[in-house]
């Protein structure tokens, strides 16, 4: 084999660096990479969190449920009726694994903590009875929200939302957009490793980074955009989005939409007669 | 002592294993080639060995140097850090992100501060050495695959780092230019630097007799030789030309 | 931005529902015709819904510390085109909603209207106005800066009409409750301030980033024959407000600009008197003229709850058509 021999190295390359530092205050790559790396941790788990093997809802079911439950929700303003929902929604928390539990307690207190702070103030406008109210029925929403996001894989949001009728269309783009999430976060995560290796010293222009960042993103959007139009092509894609029917049971379904459906009908009737 | 220690050093990913109970030293100087089956977790190393990610368990010592979450979290020790160490990444996509092949090899200098006639120098010096010179005016987005590739270790190399880490910076290179790039790799390491690579041509490699460290599927070391004693198994030399 | 839960009303929430739906109508048609032009904007559609996922994901340093998020509602029209930046944007945030829990699942239709639409809209007609009087970036710095700020301010309004809106007979506020005088200058000052700098210099460094290197993959507008989706746009809303005024009829008032505009007044005034009686007198005087008819107000609801419904399934029967014909 026949190896050419490459022009001497320059003299700068065959001395030793001098290194430099510089303070620093604050990294915004570092910071990034981490909320990325969890987001994309998020997106690998591929099982939901709840593995409901015997009372398994079918998934329109479910995002109806959710959806009963929020409009409930939010319209009354009677305490009773909030304690009966939250009853309804500790019921279903029990499903949940001793550490699951405690993972949604904890984020759910986060969360309605949040809530608390941000309408605290207006305690000296309205009074205290508004502001309970108020946080009691954030509370429940978001209860409500985390624990459909907690039993729900993205498979089973589309698959609720194509039993529900949503257009091809739609359900495509919502299915393209979940899985390039990943393949765009992590090729972000990658960029960003890349110039947090190149970045040898605080950055004198990080808007200027951060655009080009976004930019490369966009131009790598366009490129899968390209291919993944030519493999739809290729594979016969006629418009149609197919996913595979789920086995459910129907009985259950129907047993626990139930209670829901007799209280939508009691608050219906119940405002006529002045109940709530 | 070894520029780079490693014990008993492992990784995780959220739902696979990375690494597994690694043992390494690798010296000042030497010329490393990492060679395994695909997902054997080579990739994972380099990004270890470059700073980017604490180890999830175990420990790695640069230059002496424990790196800890905690000396990584730090941004003035990360950055000390990172202008000894380089990386060409697998994908060099991620690594382009400029607008001009020039720009694209003066950023690190820059960063560096050094004077406007310093970066020219480099940038120049480094175009050359890769053979890329012809490219300083284009658009690295534009390039083709191979030209990415040289232009991605021209941009490292005018940091001049102590060590160079090269993810795979063969493929999808024409031999000549395989020979081209491993020459110049050579020639860098007779000049001090430690070259530490992944690969999967095995032929193409051999020529410029770097120490083999092989790993198995388990994403465990499977073997630590140099060119010499490897070229006396034969056994081994077979299974590597498979990979 | 996100608006959470009940933090609006439901009715409010339909409302914005159904006026977001024609925009959606209007879009699905728009996107159509332009995937006939660039094959790849269809995938492009999803693809562009998790690029904006990570742009209000990307936290952006500020000086003094803290950080920033963009929204690049108007980045995302300038690239893909401002109506496939309505669909991209609206998947964005449906997304959020259902699986991250930013933004409300009611709320969906305001959070929907305020960076979906009006976000886009705004900032695409400001760099079309640059690009006529040939600064394109000017328009564009611009653009992004009065989008996210116009953006924030219908957000704001809707927050502090909640107040008038929706509120027990004593005039206690069942959802937001702070009043315009509160939400408006908040909105405002933050993205004002900060956030609408913040994003006018990162759409504008993008945009420059991808005009340098790859132009041709630039949105570009059609020629000016394009003042059909007007047309679509205004004869969707003729069509569809006899729908929006028999849902306004048992839930809510009517809200032309007019009255709109005698509310924010009214509101600002009696936000501004000490006494808190006068607050709650006041709301009962324009109560009066804002529940029609003897129905109970949860009827109301349902009713618009399923007028949206309605909608929703006419908008999906004319996409499922043309989802059959791509073939
Ligand atoms: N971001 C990631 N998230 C989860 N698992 C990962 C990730 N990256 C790599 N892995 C897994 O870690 C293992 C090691 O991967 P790595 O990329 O280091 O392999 P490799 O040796 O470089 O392979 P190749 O020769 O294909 O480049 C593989 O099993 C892979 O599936
Ligand atoms: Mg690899």
């Amino acid at each position: 084999m026949t190896v050419k021999q490459p022009n001497n190295l320059p003299d700068w390359l065959q001395q030793p660096n001098q290194l430099t530092s510089q303070p620093q205050r604050h990294n915004f790559l570092a910071h990034n990479q981490q909320h990325l790396t969890h987001l994309l941790a998020r997106l690998a788990q591929p099982a939901p969190a709840v593995n409901p093997t015997r009372w398994q809802l079918s998934p329109s079911i479910s995002l109806i449920r959710l959806g009963i439950l929020v409009l409930l929700i939010a319209l009354t303003n009677n305490t009773i009726w909030l304690w009966v929902l939250g009853l309804l929604l500790a019921g279903h928390l029990l499903v949940l694994a001793p550490s699951q539990l405690r993972r949604f307690t904890r984020s759910w207190l986060l969360s309605t903590g949040i809530a608390l702070v941000v309408v605290l103030p207006s305690y000296w406008l309205v009074g205290p009875a508004t502001v309970l109210l108020f946080v009691c029925k954030t509370g429940l929403i978001l209860a409500s929200t985390q624990y459909y996001r907690l039993t729900t894989t993205f498979q089973d949001l589309l698959s609720g939302l194509k039993a529900l009728h949503c257009p091809n269309l739609f359900i495509m783009t919502l299915a393209v957009a979940i899985t390039y999430l990943r393949m765009l976060g992590h090729y972000l995560l990658q960029t960003m490793m890349a110039l947090d290796m190149r970045l040898v010293a605080p950055a004198k222009h990080p808007y200027q980074l951060i655009g080009t960042l976004f930019g490369n993103l966009f131009l790598k959007s366009h490129a899968y955009a390209l291919e993944l139009y030519a493999a739809m092509e290729a594979r016969g894609f006629n418009g149609q989005y197919v996913n595979q029917p789920t086995t459910t049971n129907r009985w259950h379904d129907y047993l626990t939409l139930t209670p829901y459906l007799v209280l939508v009908v009691v608050f219906i009737f119940g405002g006529i007669y002045g109940i709530n | 002592m070894a520029l780079i220690e490693l014990t008993d050093l492992s990784y995780d990913y959220p739902n696979t294993c990375g690494l597994d109970q690694l043992n390494l030293q690798l010296n000042a100087g030497e010329f490393i080639c990492l060679m395994g089956p695909n997902g054997s977790g080579k990739s994972t190393l380099l990004r270890i060995l470059s700073g980017l990610e604490p180890a999830t368990h175990g420990t790695y010592a640069f230059d002496g140097q424990v790196i800890t979450t905690d000396y990584l979290a730090d941004p003035q020790d990360r950055q000390r850090l990172h202008q000894q160490i380089g990386l060409v990444f697998q994908n060099t996509d991620v690594q382009l992100f400029n607008t001009s092949v020039v720009d694209e090899v003066a950023f690190g200098p820059r960063q560096l501060g050094l004077s406007e006639a310093e970066i020219t120098q480099r940038v120049e010096d480094c175009l050359a050495l890769t053979h890329s010179t012809d490219l300083r005016d284009r658009v690295p987005y534009q390039l083709s695959g191979g030209e990415k590739k040289r232009v991605a270790l021209a941009s490292v190399l005018a940091l001049n780092p102590k060590v160079l880490l090269l993810d795979e910076p063969l493929n999808g290179l024409t031999i000549a230019a395989q020979q081209q790039m491993l020459t110049l790799l050579k020639t860098l390491q007779a000049a001090g630097k430690t070259i530490i690579m992944a690969s999967h041509n095995f032929k193409q490699v051999q020529a410029v007799e770097p120490r083999f460290v092989i790993f198995n599927a388990d994403h465990q070391i499977q073997a630590d030789l140099t060119a010499q004693e490897l070229a006396k198994q034969p056994e081994q030399q077979a299974e590597l030309l498979t990979l | 931005m996100h608006i959470p839960d009940n933090y609006l009303s439901p009715a409010t929430c339909g409302t914005l529902v159904l006026a977001v739906a024609p925009v959606w109508t209007v879009a699905v048609i728009k996107v159509k015709a332009q995937i006939k032009q660039k094959r790849e904007t269809l995938p492009m559609l999803g693809i562009a819904a998790s690029l904006a996922f990570l742009i209000m994901m990307f936290n952006l340093p500020i000086p003094g510390g803290t950080t920033a998020h963009a929204v690049g509602g108007t980045l995302l029209a300038v690239l893909i085109g401002p109506w496939a930046a309505v669909l991209a944007l609206t998947v964005t945030l449906l997304l959020q909603a259902l699986l991250f829990g930013d933004g409300g699942i009611l709320a969906f239709g305001a959070n929907a209207f305020n960076m979906a639409v009006i976000m886009p809209m705004v900032g695409y007609a400001c760099y079309r106005l640059g690009e006529k009087l040939h600064h394109p970036k000017i328009g564009l710095f611009v653009g992004a800066y009065l989008g996210i700020n116009v953006a924030a301010l219908v957000a704001g309004i809707e927050l502090g009409l909640q107040p008038l809106l929706a509120h027990t007979a004593s005039g206690a506020p069942l959802y937001c409750p702070y009043g315009l005088n509160v939400t408006v200058p908040a909105m405002l000052a933050a993205h004002l301030l900060v956030a609408g700098w913040v994003e006018a210099i990162f759409t504008v460094l993008v945009y420059q980033f991808v005009h340098k290197v790859a132009p041709t993959n630039l949105y570009q507008a059609a020629a000016p024959q394009s003042r059909r989706p007007w047309l679509y746009l205004l004869g969707g809303l003729a069509i569809l407000s006899p729908l929006g005024l028999l849902a306004s009829n048992t839930a809510w008032g009517e809200w032309s600009p007019a009255e709109l505009k005698q509310r924010l007044v009214a509101e600002h005034i009696s936000q501004q008197a000490p006494q808190g009686m006068v607050q709650g007198l006041h709301f009962k005087a324009l109560f009066q003229d804002y529940t029609i008819g003897n129905l109970p107000i949860s009827v109301g609801y349902i009713l618009s709850a399923v007028t949206a419904v309605l909608i929703f399934l006419l908008l999906m029967r004319g996409l499922q058509h043309d989802s059959q014909t791509t073939k």
